[in-house]
């Protein structure tokens, strides 16, 4: 790649790191998502501006062209983070739903020893 | 508490049919205690219930028919109760056959009954769509079983509190299929007796077009990984 991809492409990323950064200032990403992304954005701008290690990732994935490995690389990151996400959701919805649950017990219990002092 | 047997009643939408299936329970079964489960609905089932006086347990969101059914289940293992029976809202079940159920899983020394529209040789009856579906997951259970439940979807059941504590930390289940396969192959007994069943009177069933694809592959999903969870659990 040229120098010129490769400041590009590092300048972005630089940004990238800033904008989430500011996310888990503001709050409005958990700490744990920041360093996920954090570091997938670093290890990508360390791959694109180290020539000799593109090289030899190319290699290892058995890619023909550095694009091609790095398409892949991405791909594979996203996947595992789709399902990672799934699993948050998941834990989550089944969270809200014994919270729900345990309203609704919790009241008619209530109601229930009502009733019994009336 | 005055009884040892509760029937448990998900309601999403029903407020045209509850009124009349509470009733004809108050006339058939009046010794049993009732809860309905409100699921969130978006109409006035809950208004209604609580005109009529019954006891309610109200789900602030719609969480689906599996995990409404385990909110009154969770409630009747608080109660101490010892049979829970399981019943729809939309007047479809006839309160008529309640006693049936409860009689038979002390006659069958069974742990739950299955109130059915297909055993004893009645045919599938319905939409392509719905019996196809129906013969798959009952020839499903044989397969995995080694023994034929007819109607595994079937919504009116009756168990002992031990089935409803296996069965109350699963969080996704809509106690059909892949409940039955689980609970048989944790070496509970399960029975069919077959009931009478109405078309609906009132509203929309729970079952959309889109659940027309969802429904049979996330519950032959579920089946399997109820199947897989229980032969691992018995070789650790």
């Amino acid at each position: 790649m040229s120098l010129q991809g490769i400041l590009l492409i590092d300048f972005l990323g630089l940004l990238f790191c800033v904008l989430i950064l500011n996310l888990v200032r503001t709050h409005k990403l958990q700490g744990v998502y920041g360093v996920i992304w954090l570091g997938a954005t670093f290890s990508f701008m360390l791959l694109i501006s180290i020539p000799w290690l593109l090289a030899l990732v190319t290699r290892l994935v058995g890619a023909t062209y550095p694009a091609s490995a790095m398409s892949l690389l991405a791909f594979a990151f996203l996947f595992a983070m789709f399902i990672f996400f799934s699993v948050q959701l998941s834990a989550l919805s089944t969270r809200q739903a014994q919270i729900a649950q345990a309203i609704a017990v919790a009241n008619l219990l209530v109601e229930d020893d009502k009733g019994l002092r009336e | 508490m005055t009884s040892r047997t509760i029937i448990l009643i998900p309601a999403y939408n029903e407020g045209q049919s509850i009124t009349q299936v509470i009733e004809r329970l108050r006339q058939v079964v009046p010794h049993y205690d009732r809860v309905i489960i409100n699921d969130g609905s978006s109409d006035h089932t809950a208004q209604v219930v609580r005109t009529l006086g019954e006891r309610l347990l109200h789900l602030p969101c719609n969480l689906g028919y599996g995990l409404a059914l385990q909110t009154g289940m969770k409630y009747a293992l608080l109660r101490g109760y010892e049979t829970i029976v399981t019943l729809d809202a939309d007047g479809q079940h006839q309160p008529e056959d309640v006693p049936l159920l409860v009689q038979a899983l002390e006659a069958k020394r069974a742990d739950m009954v299955i109130g059915s529209r297909y055993c004893g040789g009645r045919p599938y009856i319905g939409p392509f769509s719905r019996t196809a579906g129906q013969r798959l997951f009952s020839h499903l259970t044989r397969l995995l079983i080694g023994r034929r439940i007819y109607d595994t979807s079937s919504g009116f059941k009756a168990m002992r509190a031990s089935v409803c504590r296996t069965i109350v930390d699963r969080t996704f289940m809509d106690l059909h299929t892949e409940t039955i396969v689980r609970l048989s192959l944790l070496g509970f007994v399960i029975e069919e007796v077959p009931v009478t069943v109405q078309e609906r009177q009132h509203g929309q069933s729970m079952h959309s077009w889109v659940s027309i694809f969802r429904y049979p592959l996330m519950t032959l999903m579920l089946t399997l990984v109820a199947a897989m969870d229980v032969w691992l659990r018995k070789r650790e």
